[in-house]
């Protein structure tokens, strides 16, 4: 099940004189979904295309399954209809002078199948999308949510080896994108499909990933699965790409260290404990908490290390969470609380840093 | 490249042959078993069955569309199971034209009719003519024929004296001798022909020889408009666009005074120039026998009735029983002026042309 | 990039065609060209092919004529200010005010491209000749003294060509008004600035970059067109270079080097306008393109709307209304003028022009000239616009620059070249209706190249790349998606080559044979050889048919996709 199903090595790609990919590695495995994340322009769809072949790559290499499908030094370029892929684009790409039954229908007949054997087959993917009732349609008639599914349906009806989305969802508005993450990861799990996914929203990477791939500038920030990625970020990026992070940086005090724990002096004299996760250890460290991971509390908490007494700056009511700016040290740091507890500006509370959610960074 | 080299050679050879005009004749009637056919009431040398099979005959023609549809209009009259088609352009154009194709290998034209005697020597030198001693020739004086005989014939005269409109200028005020056309009344209101034109050339020429080359820098002065046709600067002084035509041809006077414009035609005492029409039958046509008929019909007094009597036409019938032109005169009733030095004519054409030019702006 | 590159990802099929494309568009293109400048560098005898000597003189040559130089950037600048003039105001009224009838006029601008110039120029000779012009004949009828108008000048020729090139201008300006961003106008006025302000500090600067480009390339069809100046300038000695060059070459000995320098020079000159237009568009299109589409805010002009329908029924009673209606007038009259006695009128003109063979065939192979080119000419240049928009073949961008190559060239020059180029040809096409085909293809490939393309990149390529993603090899996906989407383009590139291949005049006048006549170059020879009734007849017959058969083709093409679409 874990076998590598799609590898990509030290793919570069080329737009005019600019570097858009600048040398990926990364494997998706059998049946996983992989989702590239990053900010827009990073040089994820760019990877994503290249994988489905839209997008001459200009050095490296990509296989599928057992073929190579790109490779620079053997002058291999399989053309993208030959790659057995499929893809849902952004723009959902339904073909507007065309019913719903037609757009499915499409790779069916591009491979050979006729008759009640095609009706059967584009019935079926319709009814998976929940769109079987739509069949007869023109495509301008539908609405978004209903265009993303047959795009959907029609992207896996003949079933591909591989599913690829570029952004599939991005397009929609925000409650109808919550129900369709969910409805994609359903689907993806029911019918077992490796697939890559692009999008820049990081809920929706959490939410439907296996493993995530981070990136920024043509370049892979960090590769893993989600909780590994939001509770170990590699770098001061991925810390605050993937949630909002504060970053605390000073001297390594290696002779304070304790429980596994590194402490790390701030240039304002505190110590500050947190977790290395088997990360080289240099003289200067930069440590990463989530907003949401600092807590603050009325009364001192009962814990041995990282409690500070601070001052409320800012109260911002956010709905689900309110976000506080504290003056610790002579440096705002920004904490979130889920609803309760209202602190007033100026009130003195305590803050509450656990060394576990005190992630250490990699030298950048 | 090489084929193409060796056929001018060829070329070049029919064109010494072509020099030696009973040789050449000898040859041609003995090709006929010497007797010609009567078609109709004229005769010709021309294979009928051959011309049937043909069928077909291809004209270029220096003559405006309304003529030289009517000239074919009148072959087909009396041959009507012959399609024809044409090109027409000026003079100079068609010449140029047919140079083109011709140094291209192309041979599409069966007959030419020229309206300068300059090209169609310039052809015949080049042996561009199928040499053909007509057997209706023997109507016409060896001064209309071309020289050898057998490469063109006169198959008509056009001539030109001066025509103003009726509106615009008074009888009185009206040019009587060519040289009134010098007059500055006349300045921006005159039109004339332009370079390519053989009516032009020899007016231009006759006119140098009887008054010197002093009479067209004045005329220059006068910033005349050049045209193209004839028919289009009479259209032109019907309407009053200019007051004067000071190149105008007897052929569309008649045409425009039937249409009721209000014009005048003046023929100066010192003569009216006139310029030959020149057709011959060319070489390596695709249809050579009903080229030869069709040389033969406009020879005979058929043809030359159509030519003389098209109101798109009227030519004067150099042919010697000739009977009148519809308005009742006959060439001989006009004084006329032709060039008597054809050698020296042709070798004006260069000054000419650039004077021309010059004289009209371009 | 490494050799493997070269095609990759793209099928056999696809690089087969290309190729085979590419070889036609380069012999099409550069061929006649060759020879173009081959006899302009001709300075031995004119006659000798090849030549015998090369030099510059004939370039020399060209600048003796100054004023033939001057006359014809006269013309094409004050022609070039009143077509953008026509085509902003036009552009402006109709996509950006509430002008009653917006919809209809906005399809009544094509109208004056139908009309063309030639007959403009004919229309506008009967009416504006200083003597006998019917505006003239009126004028002194009321007592005026000489004449009113004289569009036998630089002015007139320029007013006729900046008449029929402003429907051009307002397609180009129009549209970039059109794609324009009504929010940032409407920033403007929230801000304060008033309607006159913003039309000049946000609506002028934003449209700036289309309207120049409009400008660029009104300017440079301007410098290489034809029949306004044959027509209104020969009778005043007033030549452009297009003319002369025709008058040079109609003489003998025919000035064939110098005419050919003349061309030259001239391609040249637009060969640096047409490069600018393409920077200036380039330029602009990537907003185009990325933008989104806006609905045009409409601006509520009061009482003033009025006035601007007024605005735009003069100007399509100018363009189109009058020229027709005189010619029509002119035609039923045996001399034709303002005032015309009771026995003037006659039908003898369209009984003549019905009677000719100039007419008859020639209309008949203009009619069958135009199906061919339209339907090959689709066909051929609707692959290319494929293959230079939306292929990732390698050298995509040459084939664009040889594509619109003949866009630099006007087609009188393109003209000479092919004439000399397919004489020499081996295959014996010279004089047939297959050179004409031939040339029509050539001298409208960037026509047809565009208009197909403004509608390809109007189609999300995603939607092509689905149907590759899905498996469909190249041809297939041409056929079910690319090909449907692009109908209506299609349609529209069909109609324009078929109304310009009938339309066609310089390259025409040039190569037609004996039994390959077309109809345009008719009406021009019968302008100069017979009389303009008879002439007026025949370019309202001409008008007559292209309409018929262009009425007929849409309300069958409409048929056929209510049909398809059942």
């Amino acid at each position: 099940m874990a076998s590598c199903h799609i590898s990509v090595q030290d793919l570069a790609v080329r737009y005019g004189s600019v570097l858009a990919v600048k040398g990926a590695t990364f494997e998706v495995r059998q049946g996983e979904q992989l989702t590239l994340l990053g900010p827009s322009g990073c040089g994820k769809t760019t990877i994503l295309r290249a994988i489905a072949g839209l997008e001459q790559p200009a050095s490296g290499e990509i296989r599928i399954g057992e073929a190579v499908v790109y490779s620079s030094r053997q002058a291999i370029n399989v053309r993208p209809e030959k790659r057995g892929l499929s893809m849902v684009f952004q723009s959902y790409a339904i073909w507007p002078h065309m019913t719903v039954f037609e757009n499915v229908a499409y790779g069916l007949r591009v491979r050979g199948v006729r008759g009640r054997e095609l009706e059967r087959q584009v019935h079926d993917a319709l009814a998976l999308v929940q769109m079987d009732a739509f069949v007869g349609r023109g495509a301008s008639q539908l609405s978004g949510g209903q265009q993303q599914r047959v795009a959907l349906a029609r992207a896996f009806v003949f079933s591909p080896s591989v599913l690829l989305f570029d952004e599939p969802l991005s397009n929609l508005d925000a409650k109808l994108r919550a129900e369709m993450r969910i409805e994609l990861r359903e689907l993806q799990r029911r019918i077992g499909i490796t697939s890559v996914y692009v999008t820049h929203d990081l809920e929706e990477a959490l939410a439907i990933s296996d493993r995530i791939v981070v990136m920024r500038d043509g370049v892979i920030e960090q590769i893993g699965a989600p909780d590994d990625i939001y509770h170990r970020p590699r770098n001061a990026f991925v810390a605050d790409f993937v949630g909002s992070a504060n970053l605390i940086g000073g001297r390594v005090k290696l002779d304070r260290a304790e429980d596994g724990l590194i402490a790390v002096e701030t240039s304002g004299g505190s110590l500050v404990f947190g977790q290395s996760y088997g990360r080289t250890v240099g003289t200067e460290a930069v440590l990463a908490v989530r907003t949401v991971h600092a807590e603050l509390r009325r009364d001192r908490p009962d814990a041995p290390r990282n409690v500070w007494p601070v001052q409320i700056r800012r109260r911002i009511f956010q709905g689900d969470f309110t976000q506080y700016q504290v003056d610790w040290e002579d440096r705002p740091l920004v904490v979130r609380c889920i609803a309760g507890l209202p602190f007033e500006e100026g009130e003195q509370v305590y803050l509450h840093l656990d060394p576990c959610h005190c992630v250490l960074l990699e030298p950048s | 490249m090489k084929s193409k080299l060796s056929r001018r050679n060829v070329l070049q050879a029919g064109a010494v042959l072509a020099a030696t005009p009973l040789l050449s004749g000898i040859m041609v009637r003995s090709a006929r078993a010497a007797t010609p056919t009567k078609v109709l009431d004229f005769q010709t040398y021309a294979d009928m069955a051959k011309v049937e099979q043909e069928g077909e005959l291809i004209f270029y023609c220096h003559e405006n569309e309304a003529g030289t549809a009517g000239i074919l209009a009148g072959f087909r009259k009396d041959f009507p199971k012959i399609k024809t088609s044409y090109v027409r352009a000026q003079t100079g154009a068609l010449y140029t034209k047919i140079l083109s194709e011709r140094s291209a290998g192309r041979f599409l034209v069966d007959a030419i009719q020229f309206s300068d005697v300059a090209p169609a020597i310039d052809f015949q030198k080049k042996g561009g003519y199928e040499v053909y001693n007509s057997p209706e020739a023997g109507g016409y004086k060896a001064e209309y024929l071309s020289s050898p005989a057998g490469a063109y014939f006169w198959t008509g005269v056009t001539f030109a004296g001066i025509a103003y409109n009726k509106n615009k200028v008074k009888p009185e005020e009206a040019p009587k001798v060519w040289k009134d056309l010098l007059d500055p009344r006349w300045k921006n209101a005159m039109s004339c022909k332009i370079s390519s034109s053989g009516t032009q050339f020899v007016q231009w020429y006759m006119l140098r020889k009887l008054y010197g080359a002093d009479f067209w820098k004045e005329f220059a002065k006068q910033n005349p408009r050049g045209f193209d046709s004839r028919v289009q600067l009479f259209d032109r002084l019907a309407r009053g666009d200019d007051k004067v035509c000071a190149v105008a041809e007897y052929a569309a006077y008649t045409l425009y005074k039937e249409k009721g414009a209000e014009i005048e035609f003046v023929a100066p005492p010192d003569g009216l120039t006139a310029t030959p029409l020149l057709l011959g039958i060319v070489n390596k046509a695709p249809h050579p026998e009903t080229a030869k008929l069709f040389l033969d019909w406009a020879m005979s007094n058929r043809g030359q009735a159509v030519y003389q009597n098209d109101r798109n036409l009227i030519y004067g019938s150099v042919r010697s029983d000739a009977p009148p032109m519809p308005t009742g005169k006959r060439l001989r009733d006009f004084k006329l002026l032709f060039p008597s030095d054809w050698p020296d004519y042709i070798a004006s054409q260069e000054t000419f042309t650039k004077e021309w030019n010059s004289i009209l702006g371009l | 990039m490494r050799s493997f590159g070269l095609g990759a990802g793209a099928s056999a099929g696809q690089k087969i065609t290309a190729l085979a494309l590419t070889v036609v568009c380069a012999v099409l293109v550069l061929y006649p060209i060759y020879y173009l400048i081959q006899a302009a560098l001709n300075v031995g005898d004119p006659q000798a092919r090849p030549p015998e000597q090369y030099g510059l003189a004939n370039f020399v040559g060209v600048l003796q004529y100054t004023k033939i130089l001057t006359n014809t950037v006269i013309v094409a600048l004050v022609a070039t200010v009143f077509a953008l003039l026509f085509g902003f105001v036009m552009g402006w009224i109709l996509s950006r005010t509430n002008v009653p009838g917006r919809a209809t006029f906005e399809q009544l601008m094509a109208l004056p491209y139908y009309v063309t110039p030639l007959m403009g120029a004919l229309a506008w000779s009967l009416l504006g000749s200083p003597e006998s012009g019917f505006v003239n004949q009126v004028w002194r009828t009321l007592g005026g003294e000489g004449y009113l108008i004289n569009i036998n000048t630089a002015y007139g020729i320029a007013w006729v060509m900046a008449i029929f090139e402003g429907s051009v201008a307002f397609v180009m300006i129009g549209a970039v008004m059109k794609s324009m961003d009504p929010s940032l106008e409407e920033a403007s006025q929230v801000l304060g600035g008033g309607r006159v302000r913003t039309m000049l500090r946000v609506t002028l600067p934003l449209v700036a970059p289309g309207v120049l480009g409009a400008a660029v390339f009104v300017f440079a069809e301007m410098l290489g067109s034809f029949s306004a100046a044959l027509v209104l300038g020969l009778p005043n000695r007033f030549y452009v270079i297009t003319t002369a060059m025709y008058q040079l070459v109609s003489q003998y000995p025919p000035k064939f080097p110098l005419a050919a320098a003349m061309g030259v020079s001239l391609f040249a000159v637009m060969f640096v306008i047409v490069y600018l237009y393409r920077r200036i568009v380039m330029a602009g299109t990537y907003e185009t393109i990325t933008g989104k589409a806006f609905r045009p805010r409409v601006m509520r002009v009061g009482g003033l709307r009025w006035s601007l329908l007024a605005v735009c029924l003069v100007y399509l009673f100018l363009a189109v209304a009058l020229p027709v209606f005189t010619l029509a007038y002119a035609s039923f009259q045996k001399l034709a003028t303002a005032f015309p006695r009771a026995g003037n009128w006659t039908l003898a003109n369209y009984t003549a022009a019905w009677s000719m063979e100039a007419v008859r065939s020639a209309l008949a192979n203009s009619l069958l000239l135009g199906l061919a080119t339209a339907t090959l000419g689709v066909g051929i240049m609707g692959l290319l616009a494929w293959i230079i928009y939306r292929s990732r073949l390698p050298g995509r961008a040459a084939i664009e620059y040889l594509v619109m190559f003949p866009q630099a060239v006007p087609r009188l020059v393109f003209a000479f070249g092919m004439m000399w180029a397919w004489l020499v040809f081996p295959i014996p096409i010279y004089g047939t209706l297959w050179l004409l085909l031939i040339a029509y293809l050539t001298v409208f490939l960037p026509l047809g190249v565009r208009t197909i393309a403004g509608v390809l990149l109007q189609i999300d390529k995603n939607l092509e790349e689905c149907a590759q993603m899905c498996g469909a090899p190249w041809g297939y996906r041409l056929r079910t998606v690319t090909l449907p989407l692009l109908r209506p383009g299609v349609l529209a590139a069909w109609l324009l080559l078929f109304i310009a291949s009938v339309r066609e005049l310089g390259a025409s006048i040039l190569l037609m044979g004996p039994k390959a006549k077309v109809i345009t170059p008719a009406i021009v020879e019968s302008w100069f050889a017979t009389s303009s009734e008879l002439t007026a007849a025949m370019a309202l017959l001409q008008t007559l048919v292209v309409g018929i058969a262009v009425a007929i083709l849409l309300v069958s093409t409409r048929r056929l996709a209510q049909l398809g679409g059942e």
